[in-house]
């Protein structure tokens, strides 16, 4: 009898991510344990990968007991077979059956992945994350660039041996079940890596006077890409902005400078444009005083050329001094005026 | 009741006496001399549980009848290596062995070796290979069988090499 559709059987204590936090999810899986980047994934990465997929997805039961899996791609190192598969080989030391090993094909060809196929040429370099750094004086971000991964099709070969039909049909019914929405996937350093189921062909030995045994090929291709960690950039981000104006001054004609009379008088040093210093020699003992400054931010005062001070409201001179007033400008393309009063002592 | 018909063949120069006496010959050096040893496993097919569908037992699931010794002569065939399947995972294949038998030695046993009954050979005091016979060798009418078609005398079984997890005799 069925269990009834309306009873959970179990209840999840945290929920599933879903959405936005989900693409969250995913990326995180991608740069976890690391750096802020992705971690390399080449052959050696995909084959493990499967090697997994193999024992874990397509693990297979039969009669309590688990058909034992080789996990390690056969090449050609045979004492690696025999280390790998010593503890299921009889006296002969013959691997005993029934069990599961996976076989790639060396050639491993360019990618049919559709999100993969069609890129820009020559592996330009495509912005990944962006991420604060600290020099301990500044504040700064390194830009992460990665290369737009390589697509690959790996064909892998899952081939179980038995001598009991039932151990075929067991296992033909879990690789079914696994793809019967036509892939399957992978987890591979933080990816998602699909593998498609192509063809189930037979190569099982039945001659008559030989020892008899199924041998089924499942043939896989894995839909794969190669992400190569010495192909990253990372560079430093603008951290400090320099703005340069380049001004071209107007050309005026020099005005005739007239000695005005300045003892107990008002008159103003007037700055044109591109002007900020000027001087003035006094002939007499008086007090000077600063006032109504226009376009004036701060003014400098040199009493032969030693410096006297900033913004001073009132500056004794002897005669024969030379008062200097330097300006900073609020608008450096406007002229500048102080108006100075000299009281004769 | 079957009839019986006299075999005359041969009678003029290679009679009844001569054809045991060959034979006696024979079992001599065969028993006394060779003394290769064998045992028979009978499939107990009442017994044994098998499968509706495909008649395949679980592991260590085969019932056999009393195991019989016998004697044979025995050629082991040399292990072929070899890969298994299109897969690089080497596979050193026992040979398979072929036994010639007295039907006489058959019939004063009581017993019949038949396709698919397993047989033991002790290739050591402590090693036995089991085999599973692949050819019961029943048909014995050529002129080898018969000694140059007087009677047939002997049957030769050839039977092929089995894993543990098919049998292996417990």
């Amino acid at each position: 009898m069925g269990f009834p559709k309306k009873i959970k059987k179990k209840i999840d204590l945290v929920p599933d991510k879903i959405l936005l936090d989900r693409r969250e999810q995913l990326l995180d899986y991608i740069t976890e344990d690391g750096t802020y980047l992705p971690k390399s994934i080449l052959h050696e990465d995909l084959d493990l990968g499967m090697l997994e997929f193999v024992k874990n997805d397509l693990s297979t039961v039969v009669s309590g007991k688990k058909i034992s899996t080789i996990d390690i791609i056969i090449t050609t190192q045979n004492w690696a077979q025999f280390a790998e598969t010593w503890n299921f080989t009889d006296l002969d030391e013959n691997i005993n059956p029934p069990f599961i090993a996976t076989v790639r094909n060396p050639d491993v060809k360019f990618g049919t992945n559709p999100a993969l196929k069609y890129n820009i040429p020559n592996k330009k370099m495509f912005y990944y994350a962006k991420v604060p750094t600290w020099d301990g004086n500044r504040k700064g971000m390194d830009i992460y660039k990665i290369p737009q991964p390589v697509p690959v099709d790996i064909t892998f070969n899952v081939k179980i041996f038995c001598n009991r039909m039932t151990e075929l049909n067991a296992f033909n019914k879990v690789v079914v079940s696994k793809f019967a929405s036509r892939q399957a996937y992978t987890f591979i350093k933080g990816h998602y890596i699909p593998i498609i189921l192509e063809n189930v062909s037979d190569e099982s030995v039945l001659d008559l006077e030989k020892r008899k045994y199924y041998i089924q090929d499942y043939s896989f291709t894995m839909l794969g890409f190669l992400i190569d960690e010495k192909e990253f950039e990372v560079y430093p981000a603008i951290n400090r902005i320099l703005q340069m104006v380049e001004v071209v001054p107007p050309k005026r004609k020099r005005q005739k400078f007239i000695v005005p009379d300045l003892r107990d008088t008002d008159f103003y040093f007037t700055y044109l444009n591109g002007l900020t210093t000027l001087s003035q020699k006094f002939d007499f003992n008086a007090d000077l005083t600063f006032g109504d400054l226009i376009n004036v931010e701060t003014y400098y005062v040199y009493v032969n050329n030693e410096y006297f001070g900033e913004n001073s409201p009132l500056v004794f001179v002897n005669n024969g001094d030379t008062v200097s007033i330097t300006i900073r400008k609020i608008d450096d393309n406007e002229d500048s005026k102080i108006m100075v009063t000299s009281k004769l002592i | 009741m079957n009839r019986k018909v006299p075999i005359n063949r041969l009678s003029k120069f290679f009679g009844d006496k001569d054809f045991s006496l060959e034979l006696e010959m024979g079992q001599e050096w065969l028993y006394g001399d060779m003394n290769f040893t064998l045992v028979l496993y009978q499939i107990d097919q009442s017994k044994t549980k098998k499968s509706n569908v495909y008649g395949e037992v679980e592991e260590d699931g085969i019932v056999y009848k009393t195991p019989v010794e016998f004697k044979g002569y025995v050629r082991v065939m040399e292990p072929q290596n070899e890969n298994l399947g299109s897969t690089k995972l080497r596979n050193l294949e026992p040979g398979n062995i072929q036994i010639s038998v007295y039907i006489s030695e058959l019939e004063e046993l009581g017993i019949d070796i038949k396709y698919g009954d397993y047989i033991g050979y002790y290739e050591t005091e402590s090693r036995v290979r089991y085999y599973t016979v692949v050819n019961d060798g029943k048909v014995t009418s050529d002129n080898k069988h018969t000694y140059g078609g007087v009677y047939p005398y002997y049957r030769t079984i050839i039977a092929s090499p089995v894993k543990d997890n098919e049998f292996r005799g417990n």
